[in-house]
């Protein structure tokens, strides 16, 4: 909309593409919308004719109106008169009740769409691969399922409603203005090219403004978050008089932001206020010429200053809102846009049931993350046996914690394949595969919720002996029920309650709930209290009796007790053996044995 | 507003005003500006009433007349505009003014209190509760001139006909009522929402975060069922609050409506008998008209008033906190370093600390007293929870301890100014907190606007230039959370940079290796003996390479010192000691 017009710059288009979507685009998320809408069509086209019937109430007041003056106070005749009131309190009465009835209607249908909305996105997201979370920023993700579909209840609670009444009523309002006196209805009309390029322009303007305030808003946000969360760092290096110093600034961008934003833009609201006392001046001045050449009634004139009035705030709340349809049709395409995302992870059509137990293969695979040109692994061929351990090591980012998400089909290969008892990854049923193989990552995540919740997420339908037995196997269920209201206890604002020891033990006991075939290990690098860390290691080591193990090893006493060690470097995997025989070969694996070995205390 | 909080909004209300006091010229210029419109507006149904009576009716200068409502439209349009402006400029300037207020305030309360205090509670005081006040003081200048024409009209309309103005006033102050009736019942419903959104978003946040465990698990459906309970509340919520609005607006829409056949009726009566004019009954319209939405946003503005007053309490509760933690009345100056005197001594003296956290009282240092010589290094070695870090706590003083004294070269910490001790004293921190900034001014975070040569010179000390110059900007690359992110052992290396930028006289590393992965932590650690030649070094650690780092070790146990020693004396000795130790590193088999 900006390379038209020949101002603004290519700098600025790519801030409003970001916003605004163009016609067909528009199109086709409004049709979409509609489709998208089914159940609640009915209930939306209920609302529409309610919506009719308010309209024609508003308009029958100045017309009832000026059949008083003209039919009941010119005319002399007292009864026509008290007609006409009986009928303009019948028509108020009529208008309140369908306008109770259209807010209900409407809400209901807008409420519900938003919720199938919510509900849809949130199933695909979830549906996505790890690749889909990888890319795309958590705070996006969020924002599509909150600030996106929130922009939209504005809409639905009366943005919707007054469009169409606004709508509806400069529709209806034209032919009954030009039924009444086509002369004067010429003359009104002059006005509204002005009003609507000038709200046009305004739209416009204060668009761009908000845009600028907008990002002002962000970085002031950021800016104050930055303030706070760092006030241990600033204040021990004394830092406060420049933060704040700093701070003022991005504050004062954010004033002067707000400031050309109401300069842009103020001159339309007195230009408003001007157009609508000046087009009542113009209908009676040159209404009441007609007037006295007789080809209009002087209940006319009274009729149409009343009527204009009622047409002015729809001319401008038709602009105004035409600009939160648009940006809640951008939101809307970028709802859409979620929902077409094809999971790349995805449960064959034709799932194959996992046997109890097997294998993992992996054949020859070639893997690498979107957006990168380098592969993080590259024809790596390696088999785990049932009930085997094996540590990968290798330097970070080298491909180790790479080739164990592969293992649990977190991504897929580009090329070669995973296996498990012989079933290709590809082909195999989510549910036994989560069942067969289990992730455990380096930091223990809780949801909110008590503890209990927060374990039973690994197998929702556990029963309580299930879950006993599990933490009994792992010796922790004294630990958890020594927490201040044993399981029940809540964690609280992501586990805050809960030390990072007893998170990770949450971890551990979430996969022995599921009881895998196959575990597979981030090792975490950093340290935790020697109490909670003798525990944590005895609880690990009962969890793998009896399962194949695949960890990613930062330490050497883990890797010591694997049965067998890959070293990955490159995106290969260089060394493969024991420990005795990878120190024989004197290569990657030695010198970083050597190394584990002298930050050892003894 | 309930009675209970009575007093609190008053108080609200008292702190609103008191801000507003420093713009009263442009609030009263506002408002001034504001009457000019309510006059011009005032006019209209009068001058139209004399055009339609003397120019229609009778054969008066009709041209005359509607010049005049030109006019009027001309007047009534300047002045809105510029009410406009004034509005918004003095709300956001409250806003801004209120904002660089609460900041300032946060950067100097005391650490305790930030203990306590969550970050987003701090961020919605100083974003949506400054929104409530600008909210309501950019109503200001159009509620003082929206009154005053009520009361204008009011006069106007008994003055021509004092039945007819109270027959068609009547429904009037029900739509000031229903409208504050309104405002106070939706608001409620309206957080109702927003509190359901935010647990929504709080779900979608933690399915995304925790995106791993639920695919590792297979538990989508679980979430999902989360998920759904929560869009069904929104919808349960949304529709409550569309309720209240069903009852109310459509009643706000049309009460005016029963004035107006009021007037109809009675005044078309009058008419008839040759009691009024039908210019006359034009305006009556008209004005009645005009009282609508005045009506409407004074009941609003006054429910607005009320928000922006319990709001501006919080606010105020962060404003009037005070600092636990301040600067000495008479403050005393650290002696200056000379050759024969060198800086850096720290002495504990028998001090006794504990955190209060809510009402519970966890000791930590029961009599701890420690010794450091000028340019002496001691490494601190303990268990959790014995205390190490709150050393470094209490010697940067964001803490004060509850007995016993921390004496800096010989003067009391508490006898110094906050920014006097805090550059003698240079901290690198287990966690490294990069801002929203290039490298070079996260490396001159201590010493702002130093030359980009001493940034360097510190950045290699530190072990840092050469990965700094593979960045895509090299020192000019935006580092922190919306900026490029580094390893654990990068960023060390920049706060190892900082600290030798601020050249402290006491450096205290506390835990700096331990994020870092231990291939790495050699070439760390030559940074770091760098960085501590000569000078006054306290090292908090369990890993034995970077305790071998310092001249000797403490052992703390149960908050006092138990064993004093080197690190080699130590583990051949204490026992305790070696347990410690031995636990740090025990087989680490972290899941």
């Amino acid at each position: 909309m900006w390379s038209g017009g020949g101002r603004g710059g290519a700098g600025r288009s790519g801030i409003e593409d970001d916003q605004k979507l163009d016609r067909s685009q528009t199109r086709v998320v409004l049709v979409r919308s509609i489709k998208m809408a089914g159940e609640f069509r009915r209930t939306a086209a209920l609302a529409m004719v309610y919506v009719v019937i308010t309209v024609l109430c508003t308009l029958a007041g100045p017309v009832l109106v000026r059949h008083g003056i003209d039919a009941g106070i010119k005319g002399k005749d007292g009864h026509a008169l008290n007609m006409t009131v009986v009928a303009y309190l019948v028509v108020v009465a009529i208008a309140y009740i369908i306008g109770r009835l259209q807010y209900v209607a409407l809400n209901s249908a807008g409420e519900g769409f938003l919720r199938l909305l919510r509900i849809r996105v949130f199933t695909q997201m979830q549906r996505q691969s790890m690749a889909f979370f990888d890319r795309e920023k958590a705070g996006v993700l969020v924002a599509r399922m909150t600030a996106d579909v929130e922009s939209m209840s504005e809409l639905v609670q009366f943005g919707l409603m007054q469009f169409m009444s606004a709508f509806l009523l400069l529709f209806f309002a034209f032919f009954l203005l030009m039924s009444l006196s086509w002369e004067l209805t010429l003359i009104s009309l002059v006005v509204f090219p002005f009003l609507i390029a000038a709200s046009v322009k305004f739209q416009r303007d204060s668009n761009r403004a908000y845009l600028e305030v907008r990002e002002k808003v962000g970085a002031n946000l950021s800016a104050l978050q930055e303030g706070i969360t760092g006030v241990r760092v600033i204040q021990a290096y004394a830092r406060e008089d420049e933060q704040i110093r700093r701070f003022k600034e991005s504050n004062r961008e954010l004033f002067r932001s707000h400031l050309y934003s109401v300069k842009v833009s103020t001159w339309y609201f007195g230009l408003i206020e001007f157009a609508g006392i000046a087009s009542s001046a113009l209908i009676v001045g040159l209404g009441g010429y007609l007037v006295h050449k007789g080809s209009v009634s002087l209940g006319t004139v009274v009729a149409f200053v009343l009527l204009l009035a009622t047409l002015f705030d729809p001319v401008q709340q038709l602009s105004q809102l035409y600009n939160t349809l648009q940006s809640a049709a951008a939101a809307l395409h970028k709802l859409f846009g979620i929902l077409d995302a094809k999971p790349d992870v995805d449960e064959s059509p034709t799932p194959t049931a996992l046997p109890a137990t097997g294998d993992v293969v992996v054949d020859n695979i070639t893997f690498s993350y979107a957006g990168s040109v380098k592969p993080a692994l590259e024809n790596v061929s390696v088999t785990l046996s049932a009930g085997t351990r094996l540590a990968l090591v290798g330097p970070t980012g080298a491909g180790k914690s790479s080739l164990a998400k592969l293992m649990a089909r977190l991504y897929d290969p580009q090329s070669g394949s995973v296996s498990f008892g012989g079933v290709n990854l590809r082909d195999a049923s989510m549910d036994d595969l989560r069942r067969r193989i289990v992730v455990i990552p380096q930091e223990g995540f809780l949801f909110d919720g008590t503890v209990r919740d927060n374990l039973l997420i690994a197998k929702p339908d556990a029963t309580e002996v299930e879950l006993l037995t599990a933490l009994d196997r792992l010796g922790l269920r004294e630990r958890f029920e020594a927490l201040p209201e044993g399981l029940d206890t809540e964690v609280r604002e992501r586990g805050s309650r809960l030390s990072a020891g007893e998170r990770q033990l949450v971890a551990l006991s979430r996969a022995a709930l599921v009881d895998p075939a196959v575990l597979v290990l981030d090792e975490a690098t950093s340290n935790l209290d020697p109490g909670t860390e003798m525990l944590i290691e005895a609880a690990l080591e009962r969890l793998m009796v009896g399962r194949a193990v695949i960890v990613v090893a930062h330490r050497l006493s883990t890797v010591q007790r694997a049965d067998k060690i890959a070293v990955v470097a490159d995106a290969k995997i260089s060394e493969i053996g024991t420990h005795a025989e990878l120190v024989a070969l004197n290569g990657h694996y030695a010198l970083l044995a050597a190394t584990w070995n002298k930050s050892q205390p003894h | 507003m309930a009675n209970e909080t009575k007093g609190v909004t008053r108080e609200g209300w008292r702190l609103l005003l008191g801000t507003l006091k420093l713009q009263r010229r442009a609030l009263i210029m506002g408002a001034c500006v504001g009457l000019a419109w309510t006059l011009g507006k005032v006019s209209v149904p009068q001058l139209t009433k004399l055009a339609i009576d003397r120019g229609i009716d009778k054969n008066g200068s009709l041209l005359f007349w509607t010049m005049l409502i030109l006019a009027a439209a001309i007047i009534a349009g300047f002045f809105a505009a510029w009410r406009r402006y004034i509005a918004f400029r003095e709300s956001r300037l409250t806003e801004m003014m209120l904002r660089e207020r609460i900041f300032a305030q946060i950067q100097g309360l005391h650490v305790g209190y930030h203990d306590k205090a969550q970050t987003g509670q701090l961020m919605s005081r100083s974003s949506s509760d400054l929104q409530q006040v600008q909210g309501f003081v950019v109503n200001i200048p159009i509620f003082v001139s929206q009154i005053t024409m009520v009361l204008g009209v009011v006069v106007i309309l008994f003055l021509s006909d004092p039945l007819l103005a109270a027959v068609s006033l009547f429904p009037l102050p029900f739509i000031n009522i229903s409208a504050r009736s309104f405002s106070h019942k939706i608001h409620p419903a309206v957080l109702a929402v927003q509190q359901e959104q935010a647990q929504l978003a709080n779900i979608v946040e933690e399915s995304v975060s925790g995106i791993r465990v639920i695919k590792g698990f297979g538990a989508e459906a679980v979430q999902q069922g989360k998920l759904n309970i929560e869009a069904d509340d929104i919808r349960r919520e949304s529709m409550r609050a569309a309720l209240i609005r069903s009852r109310f607006l459509p009643a706000i829409d049309l009460l005016p409506s029963l004035g107006l056949v009021a007037v109809l009726s009675l005044g078309g009566h009058r008419v008839i008998n040759g009691d009024m004019t039908l210019g006359g009954l034009v305006a009556f319209n008209t004005y009645l008209t005009m009282l609508i939405w005045p009506m409407r946003n004074i009941g609003m503005t006054v429910a607005f008033g009320q928000r922006a007053a319990s709001a501006l309490l919080r606010v105020n509760e962060i404003l009037s906190e005070v600092p636990a933690i301040a600067d000495a009345i008479d403050p005393q100056k650290l002696p200056q370093a000379g050759l024969a005197s060198p800086v850096g001594a720290v002495k504990f003296e028998n001090v006794h600390f504990g955190y209060d956290i809510g009402h519970v009282d966890i000791r930590v240092l029961n009599g701890l007293t420690l010794e450091v010589q000028p340019g002496e290094s001691v490494a601190i070695v303990g268990a959790t929870g014995s205390g190490k870090s709150t050393i470094t706590r209490l010697l940067l003083r964001f803490y004060d301890p509850q007995t016993g004294g921390i004496k800096l070269d010989g003067v009391d910490l508490r006898e110094l100014t906050l920014s006097d001790l805090r550059r003698a004293v240079g901290v690198v921190f287990e966690d490294t907190l990069l801002f929203n900034d290039t490298v070079s001014a996260n490396i001159a975070f201590a010493k702002p606007g130093i030359d980009q040569e001493t940034v360097i010179r510190a950045a290699k000390l530190a072990g840092a230039h050469d990965f700094i110059l593979e960045l895509p900007e090299q020192y000019d690359t935006i580092l922190g959370e919306r900026g490029f992110s580094l390893s654990g052992g990068q960023r060390q290396r920049i706060a190892i940079a900082r600290a030798i930028v601020a050249d402290p006289r006491v450096l205290v590393l506390d835990d700096a290796t331990s994020a870092v992965d231990p291939t790495k932590e050699h070439e760390i650690r030559d940074a770091l003996a760098t960085v501590m030649r000569g000078r006054t070094t306290l090292v908090i650690a369990h890993r034995p390479a970077t305790i071998e780092l310092a001249d000797r070790a403490v052992l703390l146990d149960q908050g006092v010192i138990a064993a004093v020693g080197t690190h080699q004396e130590l583990l051949a000795t204490n026992e305790k000691y070696r347990e410690v130790l031995a636990a740090w590193s025990s087989p680490q088999v972290v899941e």
